[in-house]
């Protein structure tokens, strides 16, 4: 009962690049102008948002026939929700090095519009092999998305990268700010949309 | 009417769902989630006090938490202090109650071990089961006393206060004359590359070795460091043959009265934190000053 013709890997690369959903969808921009002030940051919240949204995805996608219609939001928040806690406890139990670094991110991730909308758009109707690959190509989307605006924001405001001096100096405090990343954010879409428009006139279309 | 019973049977089925998946997922992950939380704790505790690798612990060194309830009986207050006490050759717990200025008050046996004792709940019922109903008592705060070879190496201070954004969690270690011997930054939100720069060496080290005269009155200033400081401070990444023990002791010298430089555009992160030391630290002094008193005039032989 797949209404997309698209196959596995043809959803997979669309999140990452011709569906991203910072610079394209322009979904979950709250993260991606205040928490992508380092590179860091990007991977620790990409990486969260990843897992988050592949198994909200499935669960959705598993229980979908189930779920009634007019509590769709609710039933998605919830689903949400409960991966997030549960994601959050793993870290703290098993893996306290990363949790000292993301917890705080993590929590966060219930209020993203990315995975709703993902859910609604996608997941709701379509099975679950093709849930799974979209979810993780927008997972991994945003994961790239968040990186390269820390990069840029990271080097630029504090002449860092990964927590190295790179630079030695810090050239714009600026860019550290959350008014720099509606600038960033806002170039870098231009950025990748003009990436965009050559590529295909090379392609000829 | 049918649909509205559809839909609330369906959400209720839902929350209860999701409720039991993160409940089990809880009781699955809470003892390993408190086994890691205590050992950052631990660490962080030996490391404050100047133990790692190359300087490794004494190895009858142990931790001896005093616990600081607040306890109102009708109109008035008093301070009572769980301490750890040596009967017989065991550790037990006594409550030693003091008054607000300082004067004992009385002093019961709680039935509690020292493991028991650092559950918060455990804590809880065994109070209630000693102190008379119309005591209402309410938890303060702990306190870590390091001993080793009969002699107290220094205090260990968990320690709360408002930051930038929401609060900033500390450890404070301070030897026995309340100079302070280091300063962790446990817990915070403040802004990357601002505020939690807190975070780094060249920030918390400035506090190291401050005597307590000197804390009492520290302020934050301004001015940018000087490069030669920045380098002593960021210990981590010194290089052989960078400082000789002469630059070494000159530098100490010079900046031991110095005030905090302020980390750049933040100010109020680094005011916030230096007024917080300085806070945890003065009370702390002045508590303990009272206990130690108390203690020795109602002859109680803490165990540390």
């Amino acid at each position: 009962m797949s209404t997309t013709m698209k196959s596995n890997t043809q959803l997979f690369m669309d999140g990452i690049l011709k569906e991203n959903p910072i610079f394209k969808l322009a979904l979950s921009m709250c993260p991606a102008v205040g928490i992508s002030t380092s590179v860091m940051n990007g991977i620790l919240l990409g990486t969260a948002v990843l897992f988050v949204q592949v198994f909200s995805s499935c669960t959705i996608s598993l229980i979908r026939n189930y779920i009634h219609p007019k509590i769709r939001i609710p039933t998605y928040t919830l689903t949400i929700a409960t991966w997030v806690t549960v994601i959050d406890l793993v870290l703290a139990a098993y893996v306290p090095a990363a949790y000292k670094a993301m917890g705080m991110f993590v929590r966060l991730i219930v209020a993203f519009a990315i995975i709703t909308m993902r859910l609604e758009m996608f997941a709701c109707r379509e099975p679950l092999g093709k849930s799974f690959w979209d979810g993780l190509g927008m997972g991994l989307g945003f994961m790239f998305a968040m990186i390269v605006l820390g990069a840029v924001r990271e080097l630029l405001g504090s002449g860092m990268l990964l927590g190295y001096d790179v630079l030695g100096f810090k050239p714009l405090l600026f860019f550290v700010l959350p008014s720099a990343g509606f600038f960033v954010v806002g170039l870098m879409m231009a950025f990748f949309n003009w990436i965009e428009v050559a590529y295909n006139r090379k392609k000829g279309v | 009417m049918k649909e509205i019973v559809k839909i609330t049977f369906a959400l209720t089925l839902s929350c209860v769902i999701a409720a039991s998946a993160m409940g089990l997922t809880f009781t699955v992950t809470a003892k390993a989630k408190k086994h890691n939380h205590l050992m950052s704790v631990q660490n962080a505790m030996m490391d404050l006090l100047g133990f790692g690798e190359d300087h490794p612990a004494p190895s009858d060194l142990t931790f001896h938490n005093v616990y600081r309830y607040i306890v109102k009986d009708g109109g008035k207050k008093f301070l009572g202090y769980m301490v750890p006490v040596e009967k017989a050759g065991k550790e037990v717990y006594e409550m030693v109650m003091i008054d607000l200025e300082g004067k004992f008050v009385e002093k019961l046996e709680v039935p509690i071990s020292e493991g028991q004792a650092e559950e918060a709940h455990d804590r809880a019922s065994a109070l209630e089961k000693v102190l008379p109903p119309n005591q209402f008592f309410t938890y303060a705060d702990a306190s870590a006393v390091a001993t080793a070879g009969g002699e107290r190496l220094g205090y260990v201070l968990p320690g709360k206060f408002p930051g930038f954004r929401t609060f900033i969690h500390v450890l404070v270690a301070m030897d026995p004359q309340f100079e302070l011997l280091g300063l962790e930054i446990m817990e915070h939100e403040e802004d990357a590359g601002l505020g939690a720069e807190i975070e780094q060496e060249y920030f918390k080290n400035q506090f190291k070795r401050k005597s307590f005269e000197i804390l009492k009155g520290l302020e934050v200033v301004k001015k940018p460091m000087p490069q030669e400081y920045k380098k002593y401070l960021e210990k981590s990444k010194w290089v052989e043959g960078m400082f000789t023990e002469e630059q070494i002791s000159e530098i100490r010298k010079q900046y031991k009265a110095s005030d905090i430089h302020a980390i750049t555009a933040a100010t109020i992160s680094s005011k916030a934190v230096t007024d917080g030391v300085k806070n945890i630290a003065k009370k702390f002094a002045y508590r303990i000053g009272k206990l130690d008193g108390v203690l020795e005039e109602q002859d109680i032989h803490a165990a540390f």
